[in-house]
């Protein structure tokens, strides 16, 4: 029983996870000829990825702006985060409850509903023009890099404020007051304890962020506009308009090896030591 | 006992009610569909008049269609619409079947154009049949004639830097390049040298820096419409984007270019993998019914093969589309317009 409970345990992950990752590697060594795919191993696709001048820039533009992503959401949310631990009891949880309530909404109309916010037209150009802080409606985050920047900000924030909530709510209140007694003000006691402490949680945060954000091609192709051209947007039309499953395939494992470098840089200092002090 | 006797029968039912739905679905056509080919009201008609059940799957692209159809090899449809100038692509790698058109007696009833089949290009092969012409539109110019006077007569204008930020384009490499091809005066749009799809592609990136975004479908574009100051518009869906933007209020006439419209003619279909041939080409014949082709311009303004429609006055150039020399080609080439900076 407990046998079969254990290869269970590892066919699950195997079948659902390590096969399709692995058919997509193998896909990557083929090529594809007046829309068929051509079994024959080749390196040609990622010749192609490395030489082009297209594909390098626009994957570096794109882990760019997904860093800028992650450090947004990180500016963004840790005050957040930080101002739910200093409430007491129900309210802490019933805030991030609230907080945690667009996660519950499809995608697609989030991104729908902040376009039309973002447009020429749209409630905060009109906001803007309205307060007087502009004279007229500006371009600056229609169809751009700088709409897609916003939107992916503005849909990832939960997942950034939940691990460093989480790497807050840890760190024990006796630090809090021996830093105190010590004769620590508020402001080193945060920066010498409470920082340091939750910077697991930061790191954990900022890589879940930026996985989410690289892995989005919807987003970008939904606001992004003519100059917002991302490397999704590239992947996704392999398969969508061009048919070349193969190269796009390639261009998925350039994307997976960054994601997997993300998630190991997070999971290496992300752990938290909080917990063994 | 009376409380376990209900729970026995509640569960008897329900599992009947279980095997009846699958059993449906197992004999459903299933038909792959742009938006309006397919509405409610016909396949609960065509349900009623034939019994044959009726999925519908919905599509917003070329390439969708040819991704859903080539990825299962034709085996998870029975029926789908597709263009004259991709036609000829699924023909060739077998993923359609031909036609009897002895089973349709509505063909014979259709606008002169469409009644013989062998005069309109793309859907033959080798004397067979492989599409049903159903439905057609020119792909033409949609401009606001509150900002656009006097009225545009070419797609030249969507360079006019007067309207720079104000354009909206379509997301398709194929059309964009062919288009641009009859604006530069090329003969053969479809089939471009090297030379002229590198002179084409320059100008695609000329028209990218005028164009504020570019959409995929009628309904996006119109939500970008009513959000930001839009002059132009290169109406991929011609009249049926047309309408709708009229219906919203918003002061918009529509033109096809002195140069030549591209224009589309969408067909019906057999897949390779038709379970029930008999069930699809009912469905076909009942499309072509003189009640379906008038109700159909009537709610998206395309043209209908058997009723007379406006879709495209007398005198206007159409060209019809087809079969580009290297779709691929011009698909990276396009990524590439999108990438230039």
């Amino acid at each position: 029983m407990s046998l079969l409970a254990a290869v269970l345990a590892f066919a699950l992950p195997v079948v659902f996870v390590v096969v399709p990752l692995a058919l997509f590697l193998v896909y990557s060594f083929f090529s594809v000829d007046q829309g068929t795919i051509v079994y024959a191993p080749t390196l040609g696709n990622y010749v192609r990825f490395v030489t082009d001048s297209i594909f390098v820039p626009v994957f570096w533009n794109t882990i760019v702006l997904c860093v800028s992503v992650a450090i947004i959401c990180i500016l963004i949310a840790y005050p957040a985060a930080y101002l739910l631990t200093t409430l007491k009891g129900r309210w802490r949880y019933a805030l991030l409850m609230l907080l945690l309530v667009p996660l519950l909404m499809s995608y697609v109309i989030k991104i729908y509903a902040i376009r039309s916010i973002l447009g020429l037209n749209g409630f905060l150009n009109k906001a803007l023009v309205a307060l007087g802080i502009l004279q007229q409606p500006s371009t600056l985050f229609v169809f751009n890099m700088n709409a897609i920047l916003l939107t992916l900000s503005v849909l990832l924030i939960p997942f950034a404020i939940l691990p460093i909530f989480l790497s807050l709510e840890r760190i024990p209140q006796t630090l809090l007051r021996a830093s105190d007694d010590l004769g620590a003000s508020g402001l080193q006691t945060f920066l010498r304890v409470t920082l340091p402490l939750s910077l697991p949680g930061v790191v954990s945060a900022a890589s879940f962020v930026f996985v989410l954000a690289i892995g989005d091609f919807l987003t970008p192709q939904m606001v992004g506009g003519v100059s917002g051209f991302t490397f999704g947007r590239i992947l996704y039309s392999q398969f969508g308009t061009a048919y070349n499953w193969p190269f796009g395939a390639a261009l998925s494992v350039a994307l997976a090896v960054v994601v997997i470098c993300a998630i190991l840089i997070g999971e290496r200092f992300g752990r938290n030591r909080g917990t063994s002090v | 006992m009376g409380l376990k006797k209900l729970f026995v029968t509640m569960a008897t039912i329900g599992l009947g009610i279980g095997l009846m739905t699958s059993a449906a679905l197992a004999a459903n056509l299933r038909v792959l569909a742009w938006d309006g080919y397919a509405d409610p009201d016909w396949v609960k008609d065509f349900t009623a008049s034939t019994g044959i059940g009726v999925d519908v799957v919905f599509i917003g692209s070329d390439d969708e269609i040819w991704a859903k159809i080539k990825g299962s090899e034709g085996q998870d449809f029975d029926v789908f619409a597709v263009n004259t100038a991709q036609l000829q692509r699924y023909i060739k790698a077998d993923l359609v079947s031909p036609i009897d058109l002895t089973k349709l007696p509505n063909q014979k009833e259709v606008l002169p154009r469409f009644r013989d089949l062998s005069t309109v290009s793309g859907v033959t092969k080798d004397g067979k049949v492989y599409g049903i012409p159903f439905c057609f539109d020119s792909i033409g110019l949609i401009y606001d004639t509150d900002k656009v006077k006097p009225a545009p007569t070419s797609m030249s204008v969507l360079w006019d830097p007067a309207y720079k930020g104000k354009i909206l384009a379509y997301d398709n490499g194929e059309h964009n390049f062919s288009f641009t091809a009859l604006t530069l005066g090329y003969k053969d749009p479809f089939n471009l040298s090297a030379e002229q799809l590198a002179a084409v592609k320059a100008k695609l990136v000329e028209l990218k820096r005028n164009v504020l975004s570019f959409y995929t479908t009628a309904d996006e574009a119109q939500q970008i419409y009513q959000n930001n100051d839009v002059a132009l518009i290169w109406a991929n869906y011609g009249q049926q984007q047309v309408k709708a933007l009229q219906k919203i209020g918003a002061h918009v006439a529509y033109v096809n270019p002195s140069e030549g419209a591209l224009a589309w003619l969408d067909n019906w279909v057999i897949s390779k993998g038709v379970r029930d041939n008999a069930a699809a080409e009912k469905w076909i014949d009942f499309m072509l019914s003189k009640k379906i082709g008038a109700e159909l311009s009537e709610r998206t303004g395309f043209g209908n093969t058997v009723t007379q429609t406006s879709s495209a006055g007398g005198n206007d150039k159409l060209v019809w589309l087809n079969n580009v020399e290297d779709p691929l080609k011009r698909s990276d080439m396009w990524n590439e317009v999108k990438a230039t900076p």
